[in-house]
């Protein structure tokens, strides 16, 4: 069967195409105040790690997580601090952790958690330590929490 | 506990949408065709009695208007056809007799609503239109006026406020939006609500959107109006009350729903991905998901070593069949090739569920407004089903209620 029309980009034809853009609001931040906010917040995790306090550290890290085109510095930049996290903590804690955060920080973990996954060998990123990550959290926080990391447009 | 009744219409073809009459003796479905296929209540039976065919591709949503007894239907042919019974001239028997409706839409027609005092009726499409039909003597024919802006993408559902000039409409441009579809010579000038005050054609009375995006796949208007509850393709549902402003958003643990009707001013049954119908219980100082209608423990005996399978395990639907094939292949080396006599037979794979599939449409079957006390349920598994909208299980506390507690208020 001819299948290549299939790859016909319509939309060229269509004055009135609906844009990615459209489909969420842009991160308020310019992105020099974006990435200041994400090194502040690496900074202040440093310190958070030292106290073990990794429910302290990831909610600085998951609350304000940049997003969307234009802030890709800063996206990588809490990428890094992230995996950090995940990769210093043990494995009987996480179900805890990951309990003790807030619905929306749970959603913005796995959001990471699919993205560290689509960059293999990317830094420190570990796929037995994701997919660690990925069993807990989908225990506690269900099917919907991945529907929501699928569905969102606001990448991180 | 165990539903009222439970109609397997069909083995292999999903239920695209159905219809009841205002008796409820009849029922019109679609069966994933082009065709609407019509069944009488006989005793405990349903019996096929009449088949409307007037569309050449597949219908996608029916409406039975309860006191003037007509049907109208949408389907992927871009028309819509209303369906009135009237005496073959030939025969003398009473057939369902199509109208056409000058639509003006060139993309799939993909829901039809009457208005309340079915004098109107409204079809979503693909068009980025929802087409407001009303009936014109003249012509004797229905004609349409569109409403495009601001619609970016195809309109999924749509429902109307009791005062038969606002409508709802949820769309895959990820907004739930309120429109005014008053038209002159069919509408009294409507009362001011919540929703404000002057209403002239395609006035823009609120649009809203789920914090994490997602289709809007189905809105609906509390039994005053003013109340609009939508659900998203981000596994939430959204109470908005206007005057507010507030949204209640509830994040599930669960796949999406897709489908939503209020029962009473303060309860709303919304069913989906998840096969089960489940209740959500509110009011203007907070939203909570009260339970299933499904009892997932009570429905099946012989489930010994598949226990907690149902709703109970947040990860329960990951255990099915198809999963384990894959991980006995990924952990063991095993690989059922499928039909060979190893492989689990087709038992294996059924859910613990009383539908065995996804949960299309659900839509109010007794009571009056504002106190609807049984809904029906059809869906991807060919089945329909009459639910008791006050038996509801709790979900245990492990799992879905962990999450579903927060609320959310923007």
């Amino acid at each position: 069967m001819e299948v290549n029309f299939r790859k016909i980009d319509i939309d060229q034809y269509d004055e009135d195409a609906l844009l990615y853009n459209e489909l969420y609001d842009t991160d308020p931040r310019d992105p020099a105040q974006a990435l200041d906010d994400t090194k502040q917040n690496a900074a202040a995790v440093r310190g958070s790690l030292a106290r073990n306090d990794y429910v302290g550290a990831l909610t600085l890290v998951l609350e304000n997580a940049p997003y969307g085109p234009n802030v890709e510095e800063a996206k990588n930049l809490n990428l890094q601090t992230l995996v950090t996290i995940l990769n210093s903590t043990k494995g009987t804690d996480i179900p805890g952790i990951v309990k003790a955060l807030s619905a929306d920080a749970q959603d913005t973990l796995m959001k990471y958690l699919y993205k560290g996954m689509a960059l293999p060998g990317w830094g420190d990123v570990s796929g037995s330590v994701l997919l660690g990550w990925h069993e807990k959290l989908t225990e506690v926080a269900g099917t919907g929490c991945i529907v929501r990391a699928m569905t969102d447009r606001k990448l991180v | 506990m165990a539903p009222i009744e439970v109609v397997s219409l069909s083995q292999q073809s999903p239920v695209t949408c159905h219809a009841f009459n205002a008796d409820r003796s009849q029922i019109a479905v679609s069966l994933n065709s082009n065709e609407v296929r019509i069944y009488a209540r006989q005793g405990n039976d349903w019996n096929h009695i009449d088949t409307l065919s007037e569309h050449d591709k597949p219908i996608t949503s029916i409406d039975w208007a309860p006191k003037s007894n007509r049907i109208v239907t949408s389907a992927q042919d871009r028309n819509a056809y209303v369906w009135q019974q009237t005496p073959d001239p030939q025969t003398g028997n009473v057939i369902w007799k199509p109208t056409l409706v000058l639509l003006r839409v060139n993309r799939a027609a993909t829901f039809v609503r009457w208005s309340p005092n079915e004098d109107k009726f409204a079809v979503a499409s693909g068009a980025r239109a929802i087409a407001i039909c009303s009936f014109d003597p003249e012509g004797d024919w229905w004609v349409s006026r569109l409403l495009k802006k601001p619609i970016r993408s195809t309109v999924l559902s749509v429902d109307w406020h009791p005062n038969n000039v606002l409508l709802a409409a949820g769309s895959a441009d990820m907004k739930a939006r309120v429109f005014s579809a008053y038209i002159k010579d069919v509408d009294k000038r409507p009362a001011p609500s919540v929703w404000g005050e002057k209403l002239p054609f395609n006035t823009i009375c609120g649009e809203y959107a789920s914090p994490s995006g997602g289709w809007v796949h189905s809105v609906g208007f509390s039994p005053s109006g003013d109340v609009l509850a939508f659900a998203s393709h981000d596994s939430t549902i959204n109470i908005v009350y206007p005057g507010g402003p507030a949204i209640y958003t509830i994040k599930l643990a669960i796949l999406p729903l897709v489908t939503l009707t209020w029962a009473t001013e303060e309860t709303i049954v919304a069913a989906g991905h998840d096969c089960q119908p489940l209740v959500f219980g509110g009011n203007q100082g907070g939203w909570e998901l009260n339970g299933s209608l499904d009892d997932v423990h009570s429905n099946k005996s012989s489930g010994g070593s598949r226990s907690g399978f149902g709703g109970a395990s947040p990860v329960g639907r990951l255990n099915s069949a198809a999963f384990n094939t894959f991980r006995n292949a990924a952990e063991r080396g095993i690989s059922n090739v499928p039909g060979s006599p190893t492989t689990s037979s087709s038992t294996e794979s059924e859910v613990f569920t009383v539908h065995q599939n996804t949960i299309t449409s659900v839509r109010p079957y007794a009571g009056v407004p504002r106190q609807i006390t049984q809904v029906s349920t059809s869906g991807v598994d060919g089945k329909l089903v009459v639910w008791d909208v006050n038996a509801v299980t709790p979900i245990s506390a492990t799992g879905l209620a962990g999450k579903l507690g927060k609320l959310q208020v923007r």
